[in-house]
């Protein structure tokens, strides 16, 4: 009965196996076509190493063959990806696809591998040989999703930027990504080579490997399940349209181009969506303790120091020689006109630009070259003026990325099912709730970040930038967006957050709320420090109210601005008669749409 | 002088095909792969038009453009619109498309056959001129000429009229676009037409040059207009045109001294040498990562 569909069945697994090693970098959000070039060097190399079945026996010998394949495609991945790493997107997929053609056309032209003839391999490879391998697989990645490891890869996918700043050092994943693909196609190389029998450089081409993204993205790339359905999909639409007594020719082909899109258009997911993803919620009654925290420097000890910090833009001086320091406890706010380089100030303290001029130590670490993940270890976190969350992730997801740099590494643990692991995990859950509830969105934990509405959205970020227990938190325009009620909200719970220890910077356009809120106002205007000290003397400072009103003479007086009705950047004097301005307080950042379209994320 | 001829000639069709690839990407940031299926299907429609409706050669290629420019608005209507806002958009984009793509392909064998297909015998005049002491055909002239005006045609339209600043514009910003009163759709679609007429051209001229069409020559040719896009830059319309007359001679010149067989290792390995050196292409811009 069941030989009767053996060779189907074999075909499903080979396929699935061969999608994992698609769904492995989709999983990240790379995209490559280099799996047919690994599994073609792995083929080759297993069949012809390895010793015969004759002489170690049968299994043995597949065994051989597939850590000799694995190692090779896992080898070849690492020499391919350390050059390419760094290209994203379709850049990736076609610089891996000129490898995969490269190798396929080498192979042809060598004499081991019988080049077009093709090589011949004994038949070992059982129906349920397959379903084992298969199986072990799906194991791997089934245990990766939920594991720190896995949520960091995801993250990686849907924010890169974001990723790093919570502390994952993207290359480093990237690559691990890579080589993790690398593996599972040697895997199906050695496999495909012991069921097929014979060979050919030709059966691992440009075809085939489309053929694999294409099962991966049909099944669905954001679910372990996925390859599996998707292999299950592809291959019994021809076997069912054979039973039912579609002819071969054309139709066979029309009818699965057909079929795939409209599994495409209409199942964004995938095959996999139609499944229901489970979220996780934190159980109510755990009470073990949190994370380990880390240590915090002392209040009054230095968090930030800049001397003579400076960025220039081809000729434009974005900041110029800013000093500053800021020490720990302290409510920093910084406020400005529009362009007064405040953002800019900010993307250098957090490691995302380097400075052209000047030095900076955060938390002990000089910036410049440093990168991102690291001073983000170093106990900075933050915010930033577009929301940059992990779109389709929950919002619990969210903040457990967040939690990245104070939470352990899980996967390997979880592939043993170690309960260490699992304690881990719910440590880890629950630091997550924590920060949810301290910025009120407890109730939408399970929500994708994409669903949440603007306000909710920037609370989840600071709830987000909380997790991994800051040094310094930087929020770049928290209030952008929100009513009068939500900023003063949002007040209260930065100052409970400096009642804690934290130090935090702030950039915001609403002046009252800054003049509340902070224990010092810094006012920068066209990249320098005007004006620095106690949010009273800011208020009265005639430099600032003529940066910010045009000039001192305006009807318009201190006191006013101190109670912040009149503050974003409202219009000079001088202003052209058409420039678009904002006029109402906390109407900052809303001309913009949420940027929410990832357009490099792939 | 021969071989270097021969390059030029069958490097401007690639780089009339990749600027069809490029069209799209540069301003979509979408691969289309069912690009390679218009180039097949027009080859085989253009066969058709002067094997049964007795048309000529010239006459065939102007209603080849236009039953391109129709399956670009099919393909982008069908397979890209759909999409639009998804955030998998970008692999979804190639999947529908590779979908679109085997669909076409199924209906070029119901209507055609799997058999390779000829033009009928003196379809082609048979002028020949000397040049500088190689042999030239009136035919691969003709195709030098129509890649080149045609390349020439499309930069005119891109960085003159109102279409093609509404096509920058949309590549720029789409949002931005919309706001200022493009209408992204139509031009989205527009694009689509142009880039799919310029491949049915491509796929004409390349049957002519060859004097065969099979199924298969669209992927064939994929792999090339892919390696073209990348070496010239993603997006730019000249280095299309560089890149694809590069990789012509680069063939044909690895065939003449090194052998057939390794013509497509010249061919990637100038791919990624370029791809790591400079990711951007010869003549594509970088573009800025914003925070």
């Amino acid at each position: 009965m069941l030989d009767q569909y053996a060779t189907t069945l074999t075909f499903i697994a080979l396929g699935a196996i061969f999608a994992y090693s698609f769904y492995a970098v989709l999983i990240a959000g790379q995209l490559s076509l280099g799996q047919a070039g690994f599994a073609s060097l792995a083929a080759f190399s297993g069949a012809s190493l390895a010793p015969s079945g004759a002489d170690v026996g049968e299994i043995p010998a597949l065994l051989i063959a597939v850590v000799i394949g694995m190692s090779v495609g896992a080898l070849a991945a690492v020499v391919l990806g350390l050059p390419t790493m760094h290209l994203r997107g379709v850049f990736l997929a076609i610089a891996t696809l000129g490898f995969a053609e490269a190798v396929r056309v080498v192979l042809l032209n060598q004499e081991w591998t019988g080049g077009a003839q093709g090589l011949g391999v004994p038949r070992i490879l059982t129906v349920g040989m397959a379903w084992t391998a298969l199986a072990l697989v799906a194991y791997w990645f089934w245990r990766m999703g939920r594991s720190r490891y896995g949520r960091a890869l995801e993250a990686i996918r849907e924010d890169e930027l974001a990723a790093r700043s919570m502390g994952i050092d993207v290359g480093r994943h990237r690559l691990a990504a890579f080589v993790t693909a690398g593996a599972v196609a040697g895997l199906y190389g050695v496999l495909y080579a012991y069921y097929v029998r014979l060979i050919a450089p030709g059966d691992f081409d440009f075809i085939a490997a489309v053929e694999g993204l294409v099962t991966a993205v049909v099944g669905g790339s954001t679910m372990f399940l996925g390859p599996l359905l998707g292999s299950g999909f592809q291959t019994m639409v021809p076997e069912i349209q054979r039973a039912v007594g579609v002819e071969a020719g054309w139709i066979r082909p029309f009818l699965a181009g057909l079929l795939l899109l409209v599994v495409i258009l209409f199942l964004p997911g995938g095959l996999a969506s139609l499944i229901p993803r489970r979220t996780r919620l934190p159980s109510e009654d755990d009470d073990a303790a949190g994370l380990a925290g880390r240590r915090h420097p002392a209040a009054g000890e230095p968090v930030v120091t800049l001397a003579g910090l400076g960025k220039e833009y081809g000729g434009v001086h974005a900041v110029r020689g800013v000093d500053l320091e800021i020490r720990a406890g302290e409510v920093v706010g910084l406020i400005g006109p529009n362009g007064a380089g405040k953002t800019t100030l900010v993307n250098m303290i957090s490691g995302l630009v380097p400075p052209s001029t000047g030095s900076a130590t955060v938390l002990g670490t000089a910036i410049g070259s440093t990168p991102v993940h690291r001073i983000a270890a170093a106990g900075v976190s933050r915010t930033f003026q577009h929301s940059k969350l992990f779109n389709r992730l929950s919002a619990l997801e969210n903040v457990l990325v967040g939690a990245h740099l104070v939470s352990r590494p899980t996967f390997l643990r979880r592939l043993l099912w170690l309960p260490s692991a699992r304690r881990d995990e719910r440590t880890a859950l629950r630091q997550a709730a924590r920060c949810l509830e301290r910025v009120g969105l407890t109730s939408l934990a399970a929500t994708r970040a994409e669903a949440l509405s603007y306000g909710d959205q920037r609370r989840l970020e600071i709830a987000r930038a909380l997790a991994s227990d800051p040094s310094l938190l930087i929020l770049d325009e928290p209030a952008a967006g929100m009513n009068h009620v939500e900023a003063a909200r949002l007040s209260q719970l930065i100052r409970s957050l400096a009642q804690d220890g934290l130090t935090i910077l702030f950039i915001e356009h609403n002046v009252g709320m800054v003049l509340q809120t902070c224990s010092r106002v810094v006012v920068l205007n066209f990249g320098e420090v005007i004006a620095s000290g106690a949010p009273e003397a800011i208020a009265a400072d005639p430099a600032v109210i003529e940066a910010y009103l045009g000039s001192a003479d305006d009807d318009v007086d201190g006191g006013l601005l101190a109670e912040g009705s009149r503050a974003d950047g409202a219009p000079a004097e001088d202003a052209p008669p058409d420039a678009v301005m904002n006029l109402r307080t906390g109407d900052a950042g809303t001309l913009d749409t949420p940027d929410t379209g990832p357009r490099e994320a792939t | 002088m021969q071989q270097l001829l021969n390059g030029i000639f069958i490097g401007s069709i690639y780089a009339l095909f990749a600027i069809g690839f490029t069209l799209v990407f540069g301003i979509l940031d979408r691969l289309n792969l069912a690009h390679p299926a218009v180039f097949a299907a027009s080859a085989f429609v253009g066969i058709e038009l002067v094997e049964r409706g007795g048309l000529s050669l010239w006459a065939a290629l102007p209603i080849v453009f236009v039953f391109g420019a129709v399956l670009g608005l099919v393909i982008e209507r069908v397979a890209f619109r759909p999409l639009k806002g998804r955030a998998d958009a970008h692999f979804a984009g190639l999947i529908s498309s590779i979908a679109l793509a085997g669909m076409l392909v199924a209906l070029l064998q119901w209507r055609y056959g799997p058999d390779t297909r000829r033009f009928p015998p003196g379809s082609f005049p048979d002028t020949r001129f000397e040049f500088a002491g190689a042999q030239v055909t009136l035919v691969q002239v003709v195709i030098l000429a129509i890649s080149l005006a045609l390349m020439v045609g499309l930069t005119y339209m891109v960085t003159r009229t109102r279409l093609g600043r509404g096509m920058r514009a949309v590549a720029e910003n789409p949002t931005a676009a919309r706001v200022l009163g493009v209408d992204v759709d139509r031009v989205t679609a527009v694009t689509f037409a142009i880039s799919s007429a310029l491949g049915a051209v491509a796929g004409v001229l390349f049957a002519i040059n060859v004097n065969t069409a099979q199924l298969g020559m669209g992927s064939a040719i994929e792999l090339k207009g892919l390696a073209v896009i990348i070496v010239g830059g993603m997006g730019s319309l000249p280095g299309a045109l560089i890149g694809g007359l590069l990789l012509g001679l680069a063939e044909v010149f690895a065939v003449q001294y090194i052998g057939s067989s390794w013509r497509d290792v010249i061919a990637f390995g100038l791919l990624f040498v370029i791809l790591l050196l400079r990711p951007q292409g010869l003549l594509g811009a970088r573009k800025v990562r914003e925070v």
